[in-house]
C-alpha cells in the first residue's frame, strides 16, 4: 500500500511526459470547429428572422417520441432509418422528393434533364437555398457529396446506390454554380439515390480526410443543414431540438409552420405510450399493435397506419445439408399458419407476402398473395417424401440415420419476432419439426449471418427494401459469397431475371419481369416469407395535416401545424 | 354409566390428533405452526385427490413427474411425522431437546421460532420450493401450449382476464399464466440457488483461506476484492450475458461473480475474529493441524453468518435475474422465467395488466420470503441483537 | 486527514486501471463486432472493412488497448464508436443527471429510512413495528423496474386521465420540451415534477434496507447504560431518543453510505431506462450492447472512482461523527 502511491504517480508522470505532443486526430481543432460553426448559424439566423411569415398557422412546438436514438445528420456516416429521414426532410435537403405516386418531383433541384440514351443526367439547382450559416448551396456541394459517397475510404454505407454511375471524377461534372451533370450507365430507378442522399456542405466538410468523416463532430454536435428546420441543440440519448428556418424559400412553402420540433428518445414503449396518452408527446412513432388499438379508442388521438416497405421472413441457409432440399423449405412454409400469425399480431394491418417485394411497391404481384396457404397435410407429405419420418414416436421426424429434424432459428431481441418464432415453433411441432428459436444480440446475430462461415440454420429478419429494389445481393450467384446472401441460392433463372431488371429503365417494361421473378422465387423457395406489416404512429389531434405514408413518417413535417389555441404554453 | 364416554372421547381425540397433523398445536394455542401444518396437510391431500389421475400416471412419466410424486409422498410423511413427534404429548421436553441439539446454535432456533416474520419467510420459501417440485401436479395447463395458434385456433383465449378456469388469466399466446408462473419458479429459483451456491462456496473458501493465512495471500485477495467491489456489477453482468450467449448456467455464474466479494469479506472478518478466541488458541496449543482447526473449529462458527448472507443473496439474485430478463438479456425465451414473463408482457400492461403483474408479484413474494428468512436468521443468530429492550 | 484522503485516492488509481483492463478484455473476447451496428442491407464487405478501419477497430488488440491507455492517461477518453463524439462529452452530458437522481434518491431514502427505523425501535414489537417492517421489506424486495412501471401506471397515466387527480406526474424525461422557454420559477417546478417519480421509486426500494439497519442500531444503542442514565436524570423521552440515542446510532449508519453508493449507481440503470432519464446507467447499458468500448471503459473507470470516493467519504464521515476515532487518525 505504501509503495502503490508513488508507483502510480511515477507511471502517470512518465507516460504523460512521453506522449506530450500526441494529438493524432487533431481533436483540439474539432472542439473549436463546432463553436465557430454554431456561432455563425446563430448570427445568420438572427439576420433572417424577419423573413418568417406571420400567418395564424405559424408557431407552436411539436414533440415526436420514438424508442430509438438518431445516429446523426452526417449522410456519409449515419444510415439508420430515423437519421436518414431527418436528413431528407428535416435538417437537410435532397435533390428530389417523391410525391404520393412515388414519382420524383423538384426539391433542391429545380428541374433535370436526361439525355436521349439515358447516359447523362443534368440537375439544375435552385439558387435561393442557403445553408443555415449563410453560405449558398451550390453544385459544388452536390459534386462533393457524390465524390465522397463513392469514395471507398469514406465508409459511406450505401455505395451500391451509385454502382451504375461512372466512378470517380468521370461520373460528375460541375457545369456552373447551379448545374451539375452525372454520367451513368442506363439503369432502372436512377433517380432514387437522389431522393435519399442528403447533400452535404462542402465548405464545412470538404477539407476533412474521408476516413475521418465518420467521426467528425459535424454529424452529432453541429449539423449545419439547409432544410426547413435548423439544428438548435441536442442532448445525447435524450432529445434533438430543431427550430424553423426562416430563410427557406417561399416557393417551397416558406419553411415550416412549426417554430420548434423536438425528437425525444424514450426507449421503454410503455412509457412512450404513457407520454402520448398524457400529452407529453404529440407523435408516437412505431407503436405496438395493441398500443395502437388503445390509442385509437382514446379521444384526442388518432393512429396513422400505412403499409411499409419491410418484409418479415425466415431465411433458410441452404448451404446446410438438410435445408438444401427445397421440399423441406416448402414444407416449413406450408406448416406455418402465416395468416393466423399475421392476424393474431397485427389484425388487419398486414399483408401476406411470398417474396421480398413489399406489397406497397409497384412491382408487387398481387395475384401471388394467397399462394402457399396453410396446409399441414401437404407439409407432412412433403417431409415424408424428403425422407423425414418419425421413427421413434417422439413426435419429431428423423432422417434415415436417425438424426432429428431440428432447426435453430436465430433472431434479435425484437418482441414481435420472438412472438412469431414462438408460434412457428408450436405449429411446426404439429408436423414433426423441432424448431429452436434463439435470441441473439444484434451484433452477434449480424456476425453469424454475414460471416463467411454462415454459422446459422434459419434466421428471422425483417428486411427493409428501398424503392429502388435490388435483390442481387440476396440471390444472385455472383453475390453468393457476399454479406447478404443468407440463403446461398444459385439459380440461373433468377440470375437472368436479376440481370435484366438491372438494365430495364421504365417501369411498364419492368413489371412483367418482376412478376416472373417473384414466381421463380416461390418455386426456388429460399425463404419462408411471412408478411409485411403496417407502421403505426399515434398522433394527437391538435397536430394537424400530418400525412404519413411509405415515403416516411416525417415526409410531411413542413406542413404540420398547430392552431394557436392548441399550442402548449411554454 | 358415562365412564366409557370420556375414555372413548379421548381415544377419538387422540385418533383425530394423529390423523390431522397440526391440530394438537392449534389446540395448544401455537397458531402459526399448527395452522401451517394443518393447512399444508389438507392442501396436499386435496391435491392428491384432485389430481389423482395424474398421480397414477406419474411413475411411468417424465422425470419431473416422478420427482413430484416423491415430493408429495415425502411432504405428507414429513408433516405427519413432525406433528406426531413434536405435538403428541412431548410438549416442552421436545423443545429443549431440539434447542440443545447441535450446540452451535444455543437458543438460536428458539429465538428464530419466536420471530413471527422470520417464520413467515421460512414458510413462504418452503412453499415456493414445494410448489416448484410439485409443479407437474399443480399446474392446470401445459405452460407452452398455445390453443390460439394450433390447428383449430381459438383466438378468443388470448389475453383473457383472470377467470375460474384460468385463475391468473392468459397471455398473448393464450397460455395460462398460473402454469407459467409455476414452471417459471424453477428457472428463477434455480438460478437464485445456483448463483448463491457458487458465490458462497467460492467466497467461503477464499475468505477462510485469506482470513486464516493472512499475510501476502490476504493482501492479494483484498486487492482483488476491492477491484471487484469497485466494479459496477451491472456492467459485468451485462457484458457477460449480452455478449456471450446466455444460458441458465451462464446467467447464474455471472450473478455469482457480482456476489462473491461480500461473502468473502464477511467470512474473512469472521475468521479473523474467531482466530483469536480462546477455543482456537486451545486447539492450537493441543497441536491440531491448521487445516483441521480451520475446518472443524473456525468455519462451523462462521457458518451462521454465511447462511444469512446466502439467504439474502438468493433474493438479490432473483431480482437481478429478473432485471437482466427485463433488458432482454436473460435466459432464452422459450423457458418462462419470471423476469422474461415481465419483459414480454410489459407491452400489454395497459390493456392486460395481469400478464405483468402476476409474475412481478411472484418475484416480490419470493424475494420477500428470502429476505424475511435471512433477517430472521440474522436476528436469531447474532448474539448482539434480538431480544427486547428493557424499559 | 487530508493526506490520508489523498493517499487513498491515489492508491485507488492502479486499482481502477486494473478494473478497466478487465472490462476491456471481456469486451474484446466477446463474440460480435462493434462495427456491425453500421451494417445496412446492400452494404459490401469492403465498405464494412473500411468502416472498421475508420473506427480504428482493425488494429490488433494490444495496439487498441495501448492507444486507449495512452489517451486515457492524458485525460482524453477517446471517441465513441457509435458516432465519434468525444467520450468525455458524452459522459459529461449525462453524468449530472445521474448524480442528481442518485443524490436526491439517497437523501430521500436515508431520511425515510432513519425516520422509520427510529419509530420501529421506539415502538418495538408493536403493530406499527410489524407493519412498517413488512412494508419496508415489501418495497425492498421489489424489482425496481416493475415498481417503476407501476408508478407510471398509477401516478402518471391513471392519475391524470382515468382518476382525475389534480396532481399527476410526467412519465419520463428530466424536463419538459419547452423548458428553456420557461421562467426560472417555472423551470425549477418543472424539474422537480420530472424528478419526483424516478427519485421516489429509487428511494422506496432502498429505504427498507436502511430502516432495518437503523432499527437494529437504535435498539443496540437504546439498551446501553448511558441511555438509562439519561432517562434516570429525568430527561424527556423524545430528547433521549433524538438527541442522545440517534446520534450514536447513526455512526454505523454513516458507513452504510459507502455501501449504498455503488448500489445506487447500479440501481439507477432500470429506473433510467423506464423513465427515459438520460443518465450514466442508460449510457452504459446502451454502450455495452453496442460494444462501444471507449464509453464502457470510461464509464467503468468513472463508476469505480465514484465508489472509491463514496467509501472514502464514508470513512471520513465516520471519523467526523464518532469522536472516539477522530483523535486516533493521523
Amino acid at each position: 500500500m505504501k509503495r502503490a502511491v508513488p508507483c502510480s504517480l511515477l507511471i502517470a508522470v512518465v507516460l504523460t511526459a512521453c506522449t506530450e505532443a500526441h494529438d493524432a486526430t487533431g481533436r483540439g481543432a474539432h472542439a473549436g470547429f463546432c463553436e465557430a460553426v454554431l456561432a455563425q448559424v446563430d448570427s445568420f439566423m438572427a439576420t433572417v428572422a424577419g423573413d418568417r411569415p406571420g400567418g395564424a398557422r405559424y408557431g407552436g412546438m411539436a414533440v415526436v417520441g420514438a424508442p430509438a436514438e438518431l445516429g446523426g445528420m452526417n449522410a456519409f456516416a449515419h444510415g439508420d432509418a430515423g437519421a436518414v429521414q431527418h436528413q431528407m426532410f428535416v435538417n437537410l435537403m435532397t435533390l428530389v422528393r417523391y410525391d404520393e405516386k412515388l414519382e420524383p418531383m423538384a426539391y433542391l433541384a429545380r428541374s433535370w434533364d436526361v439525355s436521349e440514351d439515358e447516359s447523362e443526367l443534368t440537375f439544375h439547382l435552385r439558387d435561393d437555398i442557403y445553408w443555415h450559416d449563410g453560405h449558398l448551396t451550390t453544385a459544388y456541394d452536390v459534386a462533393f457529396t457524390y465524390l465522397t459517397a463513392v469514395d471507398p475510404r469514406s465508409g459511406f454505407p450505401n455505395p451500391a446506390f451509385f454502382q451504375n454511375y461512372l466512378p470517380g471524377e468521370g461520373g460528375v461534372e460541375v457545369v456552373d454554380s447551379f448545374t451539375v451533370r452525372f454520367r451513368l450507365r442506363p439503369h432502372a430507378e436512377y433517380m432514387d439515390p437522389w431522393r435519399t442522399v442528403a447533400i452535404m456542405p462542402r465548405h464545412l466538410l470538404g477539407d476533412v480526410p474521408p476516413e475521418a468523416l465518420a467521426r467528425h463532430p459535424y454529424g452529432e454536435v453541429c449539423p449545419v443543414g439547409n432544410g426547413p428546420f435548423r439544428f438548435v441543440s441536442r442532448s445525447p440519448g435524450d432529445r434533438w431540438v430543431f427550430g424553423a428556418n426562416p430563410s427557406f424559400p417561399p416557393e417551397l412553402g416558406g419553411g415550416a409552420y412549426l417554430d420548434r420540433y423536438v425528437y425525444r428518445v424514450i426507449p421503454e414503449q410503455t412509457t412512450l405510450l404513457a407520454e402520448l396518452l398524457t400529452g407529453g408527446v404529440d407523435v408516437h412513432v412505431a407503436m405496438f399493435p395493441n398500443h395502437a388499438r388503445r390509442a385509437e379508442a382514446e379521444p384526442g388521438l388518432r393512429v396513422l397506419s400505412f403499409p411499409y416497405r419491410s418484409v418479415l421472413f425466415a431465411g433458410w441457409n441452404s448451404r446446410v445439408g438438410k435445408l438444401s432440399d427445397p421440399r423441406l423449405r416448402r414444407a416449413l412454409t406450408l406448416g406455418v399458419n402465416r395468416r393466423q400469425i399475421m392476424e393474431g399480431i397485427h389484425g388487419e394491418q398486414a399483408v401476406l407476402v411470398n417474396s421480398g417485394i413489399p406489397p406497397v411497391h409497384w412491382a408487387f404481384d398481387p395475384t401471388l398473395g394467397d399462394s402457399f396457404p396453410y396446409d399441414p397435410g401437404r407439409a407432412r407429405d412433403l417431409l415424408e417424401a424428403a425422407g423425414w419420418t418419425d421413427r421413434d414416436g417422439d413426435g419429431i421426424r428423423e432422417d434415415p440415420e436417425g438424426a432429428p429434424l431440428r432447426i435453430e432459428l436465430i433472431m434479435n431481441q425484437n418482441q414481435e419476432r420472438q412472438e412469431v418464432a414462438e408460434i412457428m415453433r408450436v405449429q411446426l411441432r404439429e408436423v414433426g419439426v423441432d424448431l429452436g428459436p434463439r435470441v441473439l444480440e444484434f451484433g452477434t446475430l449480424m456476425g453469424r449471418i454475414t460471416s463467411p462461415q454462415r454459422d446459422f440454420e434459419g434466421v428471422l429478419v425483417s428486411w427493409e427494401a428501398e424503392f429502388r429494389l435490388d435483390e442481387r445481393d440476396l440471390f444472385h450467384s455472383e453475390a453468393v459469397d457476399g454479406l447478404w446472401a443468407f440463403s446461398g441460392t444459385m439459380d440461373p433463372v433468377l440470375d437472368r431475371h436479376l440481370d435484366t431488371l438491372q438494365l430495364v429503365v421504365d417501369r411498364a417494361s419492368a413489371i412483367p419481369v418482376w412478376h416472373a421473378y417473384q414466381n421463380r422465387i416461390m418455386d426456388v423457395h429460399p425463404n419462408t416469407y411471412l408478411y409485411s406489416s403496417y407502421r403505426r404512429n399515434g398522433v394527437r389531434d391538435r397536430l394537424r395535416d400530418v400525412v404519413m405514408d411509405a415515403r416516411g413518417e416525417w415526409a410531411s413535417i413542413r406542413e404540420w401545424w398547430i392552431a394557436p389555441e392548441d399550442r402548449r404554453t411554454p | 354409566m358415562g365412564s366409557w364416554i370420556p375414555e372413548f372421547a379421548m381415544a377419538m381425540a387422540r385418533w383425530v390428533q394423529a390423523v390431522l397433523p397440526g391440530l394438537p398445536h392449534l389446540l395448544r394455542g401455537r397458531w402459526v405452526e399448527g395452522g401451517a401444518a394443518l393447512s399444508l396437510w389438507l392442501g396436499l391431500l386435496a391435491l392428491a385427490v384432485v389430481r389423482f389421475d395424474r398421480i397414477l400416471q406419474a411413475p411411468g412419466g417424465r422425470l419431473d413427474e416422478r420427482v413430484a410424486l416423491l415430493t408429495l409422498v415425502l411432504a405428507l410423511g414429513a408433516v405427519w411425522g413432525w406433528s406426531w413427534r413434536s405435538g403428541a404429548g412431548r410438549g416442552a421436553a421436545s423443545e429443549e431437546g431440539e434447542g440443545n441439539r447441535g450446540g452451535i446454535l444455543p437458543g438460536g432456533w428458539r429465538a428464530f421460532r419466536k420471530n413471527r416474520m422470520a417464520l413467515l419467510g421460512l414458510m413462504m420459501a418452503v412453499s415456493f420450493y414445494l410448489a416448484m417440485l410439485l409443479t407437474p401436479f399443480l399446474a392446470p395447463f401445459d405452460p407452452l401450449a398455445m390453443p390460439a395458434f394450433d390447428e383449430t385456433g381459438h383466438a378468443s383465449l388470448r389475453l383473457a382476464p383472470p377467470s375460474p378456469s384460468h385463475i391468473m388469466g392468459t397471455d398473448q399466446y393464450s397460455r395460462d399464466i398460473f402454469s407459467r408462473i409455476l414452471y417459471g419458479a424453477r428457472i428463477s429459483l434455480t438460478i437464485g440457488l445456483l448463483a448463491v451456491g457458487i458465490s458462497v462456496t467460492l467466497g467461503t473458501f477464499l475468505g477462510a483461506v485469506a482470513g486464516y493465512l493472512g499475510g501476502v495471500v490476504d493482501s492479494v485477495l483484498m486487492r482483488l476484492l476491492d477491484m471487484f467491489m469497485a466494479f459496477p456489477g451491472i456492467v459485468l453482468l451485462l457484458a457477460v450475458v449480452a455478449l456471450f450467449e446466455p444460458s441458465v448456467f451462464l446467467v447464474a455464474a455471472a450473478l455469482a461473480l457480482t456476489q462473491w466479494p461480500f461473502t468473502t469479506r464477511m467470512v474473512r472478518g469472521e475468521i479473523l475474529a474467531l482466530r483469536e478466541r480462546e477455543f482456537a488458541e486451545a486447539a492450537r496449543a493441543l497441536g491440531f493441524s491448521r487445516v483441521r482447526i480451520l475446518m472443524r473449529h473456525l468455519l462451523p462458527n462462521a457458518m451462521p453468518s454465511v447462511v444469512v448472507v446466502a439467504t439474502l443473496g438468493i433474493g438479490n439474485a432473483i431480482v437481478l435475474e429478473a432485471g437482466l430478463s427485463f433488458l432482454g438479456l436473460g435466459v432464452p425465451a422459450a423457458t418462462p422465467s419470471w423476469g422474461t414473463m415481465v419483459d414480454h408482457g410489459r407491452a400489454y400492461l395497459l390493456d392486460a395488466w395481469w400478464v405483468v403483474t402476476f409474475p412481478g408479484l411472484a418475484i416480490v413474494l419470493a424475494v420477500l420470503a428470502f429476505n424475511l428468512l435471512g433477517d430472521g436468521l440474522r436476528d436469531a443468530l447474532d448474539p448482539r441483537q434480538g431480544g427486547t429492550v428493557e424499559r | 486527514m487530508l493526506l490520508y484522503a489523498v493517499r487513498r485516492v491515489l492508491g485507488a488509481v492502479p486499482l481502477l486501471l486494473g478494473v478497466a483492463t478487465v472490462v476491456f478484455l471481456v469486451l474484446a473476447l466477446a463474440p460480435g463486432d462493434p462495427a456491425s451496428v453500421y451494417l445496412k442491407p446492400g452494404m459490401s464487405p469492403e465498405t464494412l472493412e473500411q468502416i472498421r478501419r475508420n473506427l480504428g477497430l482493425d488494429a490488433p488488440l494490444h495496439v487498441q488497448y495501448g492507444r486507449w491507455l495512452l489517451s486515457f492517461l492524458q485525460g482524453d477518453f477517446g471517441q465513441s464508436l457509435a458516432g465519434g463524439m468525444p467520450v468525455k462529452d458524452r459522459i459529461l452530458a449525462v453524468l449530472p443527471n445521474t448524480l442528481l437522481l442518485a443524490s436526491v434518491a439517497l437523501f430521500l431514502a436515508f431520511a425515510a429510512g432513519i425516520l422509520i427505523g427510529v419509530v420501529q425501535a421506539v415502538r418495538q414489537h408493536s403493530l406499527l413495528d410489524s407493519v412498517l417492517s413488512g412494508g419496508s421489506l415489501l418495497f425492498y424486495s421489489m424489482p425496481s423496474f416493475w415498481l417503476a412501471i407501476m408508478m407510471i401506471l398509477v401516478f402518471s397515466v391513471n392519475a391524470g386521465n382515468v382518476w382525475g387527480w389534480p396532481v399527476s406526474f410526467p412519465p419520463s424525461g428530466i424536463a419538459s420540451d419547452g423548458h428553456d422557454l420557461m421562467g426560472p420559477m417555472e423551470q425549477i417546478r418543472d424539474r422537480i415534477r420530472h424528478l419526483t417519480l424516478p427519485a421516489l421509486t429509487l428511494a422506496l426500494v432502498l429505504a427498507g434496507g436502511i430502516a432495518r439497519y437503523v432499527r437494529s442500531s437504535m435498539l443496540e444503542v437504546m439498551g446501553q447504560d448511558y441511555i438509562r442514565t439519561a432517562r434516570a436524570k429525568g430527561l424527556p423521552e423524545w430528547r433521549v431518543v433524538w438527541k442522545h440515542a440517534l446520534r450514536n446510532a447513526l455512526i454505523p449508519v454513516v458507513t452504510l453510505m459507502g455501501v449504498y453508493v455503488p448500489l445506487l449507481l447500479g440501481g439507477t440503470v432500470f429506473i433510467e431506462y423506464v423513465f427515459a432519464w438520460p443518465g450514466m446507467g442508460r449510457l452504459m447499458v446502451e454502450s455495452i450492447l453496442l460494444e462501444d468500448y471507449p464509453v464502457v471503459l470510461a464509464g467503468t473507470f468513472l463508476f469505480g472512482a465514484m465508489v472509491v470516493l463514496g467509501n472514502l467519504l464514508a470513512d471520513l464521515l465516520y471519523g467526523v461523527v464518532d469522536p472516539r476515532i477522530r483523535h486516533g487518525h493521523g
